[in-house]
C-alpha cells in the first residue's frame, strides 16, 4: 500500500533507511544535528549518533571536501549543503574534487558522496539562497545531477544516490518541502537518469523538472480546454539525462518546451535545446521555446521573486505560441 | 635523489609529458615522516618531488610511467606529473591540483577511519604556500574539534612559488598558527630526517590514541626551480649556493651515519649501488611501456 507523506518526510526516511542499511555510512552538514533548518534530519542524530549524523562547523569547503574523503576511503557519506546556492562556496570541492577525483586518479578511487543541497525560491530568500545552480553542471562530467519532482522521486532518488558509487548532487526544491504524495513501501529507489513520464499529449513535448513539474502540469489543465495536449516529461535532472526518452516524445510531436526555474540565459535548458536540435531537427515543426527565469538576480522581495522565477502562465504562453507559430 | 634524477635524465631527453616540480633539497622531511607510518595509515603528498611515494613503497617504474603518460602509470595512462599520483593499498589518496584542496580530503579520511573503527591516521603535507589557502583553516579547525588522527605537515622552504614567506605569511612561523585551532605545533629542522622522524612520531602516535592532530612546520629548502625550466630570477643566487653547500639533507644524514657506525662510508656505498641499480632497472622498465590509445580519456570519468 502506498502512503501519502511529504517531500520533506521522503528525505529523512530515505536517510533513514540507508543508514540503518550501511553501519559505515554517515552523514555531515550544518545544523543537522537538531533537525536542520529545513527538518530533513529530523530523528536522525538521535537514532544513529552524534558520530554517524555529524554537526558540522559553518565550512562549506569542508563539508563537500571531507565527504569526498571519507568516500574514497571507503565511507559513503551524505554532506549537507544547507543551501544549493552555497556550491558557490564549496565550488572547488565539487566541481574539482568530488567530480574529478575518480578520473584524474586513473579510475583507482570510487566516489559514493551524495552533495545534498536544497535549491529554488521560496518566501524571499534572496540572492544568494535561492537559485537553482544546475546549469554549472553541464561542465562537470564525473558528476551526476538529481532533482526530483515528487515525494516518490525524492525518496527513491536519494537512495539511488546514496547507494551509487559516484557522486551525486541531490538537489531538493525547497517549494515542494511541505508537498504531499504517495509513496511506494518497501525499499523504493527510483534508477538516476531515466525521465518520467508526467503526462501523456499529442501536441507539445513539455520538459520540466523540479517544481515546474507541478507548474507544467497546471499549465496543461488550461491547455487542455484549449484543445492542446501536452506531454510531460521529468528528466528527473541533467546528469544522467534521458535524451533518448526527450527525441522519441518530439519525434511524434513535433514540439517542444522546456522549462525549469533557473534562468533561460545561460540555463540548464540551453544544453537540452542543442542536443534536441542537433538530434532531432528534422521533427521539429517549430522553434524550441524556454520557459526559465528572467536575466536578473533574484530578488529579496518575495513578491518580485515570484515576478522572476517562471509561473504557470508562462507556460501557457510559451505552449501557445509554440502551437501558433507555425502552419503544419 | 636517484629516482628525481633518472626522471630528469628523461625530461632532458624529452620524453616527459606535463611538468615537474623538483623535490631536491626536501628529502629529509619526506622520508622522515613517512617512515613514521603504519601500513594502514593514509597519504595526502604535496607537490615538491617524489620523495613521498619513493619513501612510501610505490613501485617506482609505475612512478616514471606516470610521467611518461604510458598505461603503466598508477593513472593508467592519464598521465599525473606529480599532482594526480595515487595508490590506494598504501593509502597514497593522491592530491589536488587546486593548492589547499587536500585539506578537507585529509578530515574525510580521518571520518573515514573513524567510521570503520581503524586506527589509521592520515599525515597530510603542504607547502608554506598552501597554508595560506582559506582552506586549512576550515579543515583544522574541524579535525581538531573532533579530535581526528590527522598530521598536518608543513614543508617551509621560504617560498611560495616566487613569493618570500615573509612577504606573505601574517606569522613568522606557521606552527604558530596551531594555538588558533588548539592543537600543539612543533617545528622542525627539516633537513634533518632524523629529527623529522621523531617529531612526527610523536605526533602520529598522539593523533592514534586519540589525542588529536598536531601541526609540525618542517623547516626546508628548494633546491632548484618551482617547475624545471624556471630561471628563478627571484631568488638570489650566492644565498641558493649557500643552501646547497650548508643545508642538503643528505650530508646531514651522512654525517649522523658517520658519527654513529664505525664503518658507516661501506655501507652508504652499498646502500647507494644497490638503490642505483634498482632505479636504473625501473626506468628501463618504465620505457619499456606505452601510451595509450585516445579512447582512453573516454575511460574511468564514472564507476
Amino acid at each position: 500500500m502506498p502512503r501519502t507523506i511529504t517531500y520533506t518526510q521522503a528525505i529523512t526516511e530515505a536517510l533513514a533507511e540507508e543508514l540503518e542499511r550501511d553501519p559505515t555510512m554517515i552523514y555531515l552538514g550544518e545544523d543537522i544535528g537538531f533537525g536542520g533548518v529545513f527538518g530533513l534530519s529530523k530523528g536522525l542524530q538521535a537514532r544513529f549518533g552524534k558520530d554517524r549524523v555529524i554537526d558540522t562547523p559553518i565550512s562549506e569547503s569542508l563539508i563537500v571536501g571531507a565527504g569526498v574523503g571519507a568516500a574514497i576511503t571507503g565511507t559513503r557519506t551524505v554532506a549537507e549543503l544547507q543551501f544549493a546556492d552555497f556550491v558557490a562556496v564549496a565550488m572547488d570541492e565539487v566541481y574539482n574534487k568530488a567530480a574529478k577525483w575518480r578520473y584524474m586518479h586513473g579510475g583507482q578511487f570510487k566516489v559514493p558522496l551524495v552533495i545534498l543541497a536544497p535549491e529554488g525560491a521560496m518566501g524571499g530568500a534572496g540572492p544568494e539562497h535561492s537559485q537553482c545552480p544546475e546549469a554549472l553542471f553541464w561542465s562537470a562530467p564525473g558528476l551526476y545531477v538529481v532533482t526530483p519532482s515528487t515525494p516518490a522521486d525524492m525518496k527513491g532518488l536519494l537512495k539511488a544516490a546514496i547507494r551509487d558509487d559516484n557522486p551525486v548532487l541531490v538537489m531538493p526544491h525547497k517549494a515542494l518541502l511541505n508537498v504531499s504524495g504517495e509513496v511506494p513501501d518497501g525499499d523504493h529507489v527510483v534508477p538516476l537518469g531515466q525521465a518520467a513520464l508526467c503526462r501523456e499529449g499529442r501536441d507539445v513535448t513539455v520538459v520540466a523538472w523540479s517544481v515546474m513539474v507541478p507548474k507544467a502540469l497546471k499549465a496543461a489543465s488550461t491547455l487542455a480546454q484549449e484543445g492542446i495536449e501536452i506531454e510531460i516529461l521529468d528528466p528527473r535532472g541533467i546528469r544522467p539525462f534521458d535524451f533518448d526518452r526527450i527525441i522519441e516524445s518530439v519525434s511524434r510531436t513535433g514540439r517542444l518546451v522546456i522549462v525549469h526555474e533557473a534562468p533561460v540565459v545561460g540555463g540548464p535548458g540551453a544544453e537540452v535545446a542543442a542536443v534536441v536540435a542537433e538530434r532531432a531537427l528534422m521533427y521539429l515543426e517549430a522553434p524550441i521555446r524556454r520557459v526559465g527565469a528572467l536575466d536578473v538576480p533574484i530578488p529579496q522581495s518575495a513578491l518580485l521573486e515570484q515576478a522572476v522565477i517562471p509561473q504557470v502562465d508562462d507556460i501557457v504562453m510559451a505552449v501557445r505560441a509554440c502551437m501558433s507559430g507555425v502552419t503544419t | 635523489m636517484l629516482w628525481e634524477q633518472g626522471l630528469l635524465d628523461m625530461q632532458a631527453e624529452g620524453r616527459l609529458s606535463g611538468f615537474y616540480h623538483a623535490g631536491r633539497g626536501q628529502e629529509g622531511v619526506q622520508v622522515g615522516a613517512i617512515a613514521a607510518l603504519r601500513p594502514q595509515d593514509y597519504l595526502l603528498y604535496a607537490h615538491r618531488g617524489c620523495g613521498y611515494m619513493v619513501a612510501r613503497g610505490m613501485p617506482m617504474d609505475v612512478l616514471y610511467a606516470d610521467f611518461l603518460g604510458y598505461r603503466e602509470g598508477s593513472t593508467r595512462g592519464l598521465g599525473a606529473g606529480i599532482v594526480h599520483i595515487a595508490w590506494p593499498e598504501l593509502g597514497i589518496l593522491g592530491q589536488s591540483g587546486t593548492l589547499g584542496g587536500s585539506f578537507p580530503i585529509a578530515v574525510g579520511a580521518a571520518l573515514s577511519a573513524r567510521a570503520h573503527k581503524s586506527d589509521a591516521v592520515t599525515l597530510c603535507f603542504f607547502g608554506d604556500g598552501t597554508a595560506n589557502r582559506g582552506t586549512f583553516h576550515e579543515a583544522a579547525n574541524a579535525a581538531s574539534v573532533w579530535r581526528l588522527p590527522v598530521v598536518w605537515l608543513c614543508e617551509n622552504n621560504g617560498l611560495a612559488v616566487s613569493a618570500r614567506f615573509e612577504d606573505t605569511c601574517s606569522v613568522r612561523s606557521i606552527a604558530d598558527r596551531a594555538a588558533g585551532y588548539g592543537m600543539p605545533g612543533v617545528v622542525v629542522d627539516g633537513q634533518d630526517a632524523a629529527a623529522v622522524y621523531k617529531v612526527v612520531v610523536e605526533a602520529v602516535d598522539r593523533a592514534r590514541s586519540g589525542g588529536g592532530p598536531t601541526l609540525i612546520e618542517a623547516l626546508t629548502c628548494r633546491f632548484r626551480g618551482h617547475y624545471e625550466g624556471d630561471a628563478q630570477e627571484y631568488r638570489d643566487r650566492g644565498e641558493l649556493e649557500q643552501l646547497r653547500r650548508e643545508r642538503d639533507p643528505l650530508d646531514v644524514v651522512v654525517k649522523q651515519l658517520r658519527a654513529a657506525l664505525p664503518d658507516a662510508d661501506a655501507q652508504m656505498e652499498l646502500v647507494r649501488s644497490r638503490v642505483a641499480a634498482e632505479v636504473t632497472m625501473s626506468a628501463a622498465k618504465a620505457l619499456t611501456g606505452s601510451a595509450p590509445d585516445k579512447d582512453r580519456v573516454f575511460q574511468y570519468v564514472y564507476a
